[in-house]
């Protein structure tokens, strides 16, 4: 019995340290929620107080994002993102072309201005 | 030696002498400045190559004293404009036409002329589709800057000349190291002379702001843009220095320093790029109450953990924990021997407790350049991005302030700083070795 015991004793100790914990985090949220976001600069207890308030946020947006069906979210910014990227660097290979036009331009300006040189 | 050496040498010679005569008398500190102030004139003297010299010296507090970082940032970049013929010539020999072939219309009188390039409007014949943003219609005003002619091969025979005067006489000075100033000088110079490097840069910043309707960036005409001649969209509003006819206009003045100072955390916090010589030249406040950059010459750039140290450099001054900045600054390339530790520690807790005091400057310039003050009197080397970002801080900080007086530039950095540090502490082998720590912790609490 005194095995069960100490099982019982572990898993209660366990409980204890989560429940402890769980308080801590949630009066943690309470004042970085009351505290709002210019009061992380009450030093590194107000910094964690913020953040944690920060990932309460994030948790509530991530249960939001479940009960709609998934967590598509942030995938879908970092597929925007790069999508963003792919194109920006494709408007840099025209905005190259323009400017390789526009040499070819120049090219024919100076031909057509000496057309001895052509001839 | 050549007649150029001979002048370079005379110039000097003739401002070292007058700055000695005046400072006879002189504390210190009011030496220094009387020096700064020759130099700087005597860099006026000389032209181009030693304007662009001192602007690059205006960004580096880390090599140069206060005082003559200060000098420089002060220098005029204004020289007397050349001849419409002249840059006539430069755009028809880029483009093999004349400037009433590329535009509907190009205007004679510059709207400004300085060392390198001299700058004309002109109005876009047809419609143009830049690298990023709406098309701009025909008709749409630009400015055609070109580069003045003969400029670059003057700038670049003046390095040759002062590489060699350096190679001979370098060694006098004791405070920098003139060789690894004029490679550094040598390799920024010649990113500027080509205008497609900045008309580049300034599309990236285009793009990073894309979404941001209070940051205007010129956008380029690249079909009118080669190494020489860059064509861009004309930006009009007022420069820093003109705020009161800007108040006048119904600018609100506080916003726009507080978005500014946002939009350039933003620049160094998430995209890793971020101007580098934001001086009130190079920043407009606009009719549509907006801020437009101008000018991406110098251009700092940083990875993914570079940022998140600065991140902690600045957590660590915005908690007045000097060992936490000093730690970060060490993955930032700022490395204090042993022996100096506690020293540097100390004094820079003094530093931010000046800085936090009742009544002390709560300024980043402060706490910024004291910082980097006392690092170059304990002779610890400072890598020149640090240097370069600081600078550009106090910088901004001093945009922002002339803006709106009360602003604290770090509390502008707080949210960015926050995410960097919070995204920094998800990442898994981080979290791995702090729960491993947390959980040997714990075990220690249990069984005390």
């Amino acid at each position: 019995m005194a095995g069960t015991d100490d099982v019982m004793r572990f898993f209660a100790l366990w409980m204890l340290t989560h429940e402890t914990a769980d308080e801590g985090l949630k009066a943690a949220i309470k004042r970085g929620e009351d505290t709002g976001p210019g009061g992380m600069e009450g030093g590194p207890d107000a910094f964690v107080d913020g953040l944690a308030a920060m990932v309460q946020q994030e948790k509530e947006q991530l249960k939001a994002d479940l009960a709609a069906g998934g967590v598509e979210r942030p995938s879908a910014d970092e597929q925007k993102l790069a999508l963003e990227e792919l194109r920006f660097e494709v408007a840099e290979m025209r905005g190259r072309m323009d400017a390789l036009t526009g040499a070819l331009e120049t090219v024919v300006a100076k031909l057509d201005a000496a057309p001895s040189a052509r001839a | 030696m050549s007649a150029r050496s001979r002048r370079i040498t005379g110039v000097f010679s003739k401002h070292w002498m007058a700055g000695a005569l005046r400072s006879v008398l002189g504390l210190s500190p009011k030496r220094r400045a009387i020096f700064a102030h020759e130099w700087r004139v005597a860099f006026e003297e000389l032209g181009p190559a030693f304007i662009k010299l001192g602007q690059l010296i205006s960004v580096r507090p880390d090599e140069f004293g206060r005082e003559l970082v200060a000098e420089m940032a002060a220098m005029q970049d204004s020289v007397p404009a050349l001849p419409a013929q002249a840059i006539r010539q430069v755009i028809i020999e880029e483009f093999g036409r004349t400037p009433e072939q590329l535009f509907a219309t190009f205007d004679d009188t510059p709207i400004a002329s300085a060392s390198i390039a001299q700058v004309h409007g002109a109005t876009l014949a047809e419609a143009v589709r830049p690298v990023w943003g709406d098309v701009l219609p025909a008709g749409h005003k630009v400015v055609v800057k070109v580069v003045r002619p003969g400029s670059a091969e003057a700038i670049l025979a003046d390095m040759a000349e002062a590489r060699r005067l350096a190679e001979r006489w370098g060694h006098l000075v004791k405070d920098f190291d003139a060789i690894k100033l004029i490679t550094e000088f040598d390799e920024s110079v010649r990113r500027e002379l080509d205008l497609r490097v900045e008309a580049k840069i300034a599309d990236r910043f285009a793009f990073d702001f894309r979404e941001d309707p209070k940051i205007e960036i010129p956008r380029i005409v690249w079909s009118r843009t080669t190494r020489r001649v860059v064509t861009m969209e004309r930006v009009v509003g007022w420069r820093l220095t003109d705020l009161d006819e800007a108040a006048r206009a119904g600018i609100d003045s506080k916003a726009l320093a507080i978005y500014g100072a946002t939009a350039f955390m933003r620049q160094v916090m998430v995209y890793g790029r971020y101007h580098a010589d934001l001086h009130p030249a190079n920043l407009f406040v606009t009719p549509r109450n907006t801020i437009a950059y101008l000018d991406f010459g110098i251009v700092g750039h940083l990875t993914k953990d570079e940022r998140e140290s600065i991140a902690q450099v600045l957590a660590g001054l915005a908690y007045r924990d000097p060992e936490r900045a000093l730690r970060y600054s060490r993955r930032l390339g700022v490395v204090v021997p042993p022996e100096t530790v506690d020293t540097v520690r100390r004094e820079l807790g003094q530093l931010l407790d000046s800085m936090f005091d009742p009544g002390g400057a709560k300024e980043f310039r402060h706490f910024g350049l004291g910082f980097i003050a006392m690092l170059r009197r304990h002779g610890i080397e400072i890598p020149s991005g640090y240097g370069l970002l600081v600078k550009s801080l106090a910088t901004v900080e001093g945009c922002a302030r002339s803006l709106y007086p009360d602003i604290d530039i770090i509390d502008t950095a707080r949210p960015f700083v926050t995410r960097l540090l919070s995204d920094s502490m998800g990442k898994p082998e981080r979290l791995e070795g702090k729960i491993n720590a947390a959980v040997r912790a714990a075990l220690r609490e249990l069984v005390a």
